[in-house]
């Protein structure tokens, strides 16, 4: 009953922060980020103004812009309610769990990461988006649902004890898939670098096209393409080992992996060659931060205690 | 129907719904940007005089997408900020020929031709940044009825605003000429209304 409360509360916080990775990427591939000057309250209010007379006289109504101000403004609020249900995670872990240290720390630690985030979040607004802090504000985002992921599995485990004796242990498969979370977070910090650098050059040169500005980037742009059929290889050979496996989630996060990167792949390739680019940057983010925490999940099934 | 199934069903109308809000907020963000850019007024005839003597008037606006401001050379609060930030997005446009910008000595007394110059010298880069000068009668004028930016006390009162005026002579927006936040906003909108044509 506590254990399947303290799983149901993780679960949410860690849709709910997904959720959270979505509008923080469209508040980034929309240009919303400056939706608010302020922080945290936009022009001056805690709901943001829906007419400009609304701003109080102080506040310099230049950059208002209600559509972004709300894009902005939901990615905060959004925020605080991850926050709330990270919060109540951590009263069930502190009253029930203190004594089980996995579900105790990874509570505590997504607490610090999405307090850190949310101040990181200020920082960021009052850089005028610097695109190294955005992508930092990003890649926190990534450690917190490793974080969250990590205690969903983990409770999940406890509840579900019987599911995960008898399971036989492929030494060879969990290193595998340390190495494919080792590299998958290696990919993202390729991409995000990549993404910087593109920012930082359309800042100095705003009229570059997507093809001048991409040939303005280093050659690291190829690594990441490199490493993408490198991580379709692995993903290939875990989704092998796994087919035959006892465990059904294990099996079907199996198919999801490959999925995914084939997916990855495809928005990639899209991104460069096709029109539309924002939606396909947001879904290409969005997913490889599912990979991060499905990896997570997946090896937590397979790597487990209750084990041979 | 099985578990999997309907959690798939599931999972796959969830990620449909998450696109189209995608796509529609990036629309919308993009309908927003050229909305916030509607047109003020018309920038109204006026003669003055650029620091090499010819005449400027409003006919060089015509088929250019111009950035004004107001300053005066003695000037040691706002104006050099806000000459350093006009050459910055001067530099970063180089490559373009739609784009220019003028700058409107409020103190005509002292700025001649030859200190606009040295000014001039000081914070552009290319020929298309327009030192001007005038009777102070008519920078006060335009200043005041032209762009309805309050002109008292000068040379000091002028205001520290930068003004964007599309290539149909219209004003479209203000920018505060300090304000690192409003120079993003500014650049953007100059590509935006770049891209527009």
């Amino acid at each position: 009953m506590k254990k399947q409360l303290f799983f149901q509360s993780a679960v949410v916080s860690t849709i709910l922060s997904y959720l959270l990775i979505f509008v923080g990427g469209l508040v980034r591939v929309s240009g919303s980020g400056m939706g608010c000057p302020d922080w945290p309250r936009c022009f001056g209010r805690w709901i943001p103004p829906t007419n400009i007379d609304q701003i109080p006289s102080y506040i310099d109504t230049t950059s208002f812009n209600i559509v972004l101000a709300w894009i902005e403004y939901s990615n905060r609020s959004l925020g605080v309610l991850v926050g709330f249900s990270i919060i109540v995670l951590n009263i069930i872990a502190i009253y029930y769990f203190r004594k089980e240290m996995k579900l105790f720390l990874s509570s505590i630690l997504s607490l610090i990461l999405v307090a850190a985030n949310g101040g990181l979040g200020a920082i960021v607004v009052s850089s005028i988006l610097n695109p190294f802090l955005v992508s930092l504000h990003m890649v926190l985002a990534l450690m917190l649902v490793s974080v969250l992921s990590y205690a969903c599995i983990e409770s999940y485990k406890l509840i579900h004890i019987e599911k995960f004796k008898d399971l036989e242990i492929n030494r060879a498969l969990s290193k595998s898939l340390i190495v494919f979370w080792i590299l998958i977070i290696v990919e993202i910090l390729l991409g995000t670098g990549i993404r910087t650098n593109l920012e930082l050059v359309s800042i100095e040169n705003p009229l570059l096209s997507k093809g001048e500005l991409l040939n303005a980037l280093d050659s690291y742009k190829y690594f990441h393409s490199f490493l993408g059929f490198t991580l379709l290889f692995l993903s290939t050979y875990i989704y092998s080992k796994l087919r035959t496996n006892k465990l059904y989630i294990a099996r079907f996060l199996g198919i999801f992996i490959l999925g995914m990167i084939i997916v990855q792949i495809f928005l990639g390739e899209m991104m460069i060659f096709f029109e539309l680019p924002q939606l396909t940057r947001l879904f290409h983010t969005w997913g490889s931060s599912w990979l991060v925490g499905v990896v997570i999940i997946l090896y937590n099934c397979i790597s487990n205690e209750y084990a041979k | 129907m099985n578990t999997l199934n309907k959690k798939l069903i599931v999972a796959f109308f969830s990620v449909l719904i998450l696109g189209i809000i995608g796509l529609f907020t990036i629309d919308q963000a993009t309908q927003s940007r050229i909305n916030n850019l509607s047109i003020i007024s018309e920038v109204p005839s006026f003669k003055l005089d650029n620091f090499d003597g010819i005449p400027f008037t409003e006919k060089k606006l015509d088929n250019k997408i111009t950035v004004v401001s107001f300053i005066f050379t003695q000037c040691e609060g706002a104006c050099p900020i806000m000459s350093t930030n006009m050459g910055l997005l001067q530099k970063r446009f180089s490559d373009s020929d739609i784009l220019q910008f003028v700058s409107i000595t409020t103190d005509p007394d002292y700025d001649s031709s030859n200190i606009l110059k040295e000014f001039s010298d000081k914070y552009s880069t290319k020929n298309n940044w327009f030192f001007l000068r005038g009777d102070i009668n008519d920078v006060v004028k335009l200043s005041e009825d032209g762009f309805f930016l309050s002109a008292s006390l000068l040379p000091v009162g002028h205001s520290t605003r930068l003004i964007l005026i599309d290539k149909d002579r219209n004003i479209r927006k203000y920018y505060e000429g300090t304000v690192d936040a409003n120079i993003v906003e500014l650049q953007n909108d100059i590509v935006t209304l770049i891209k527009q044509d």
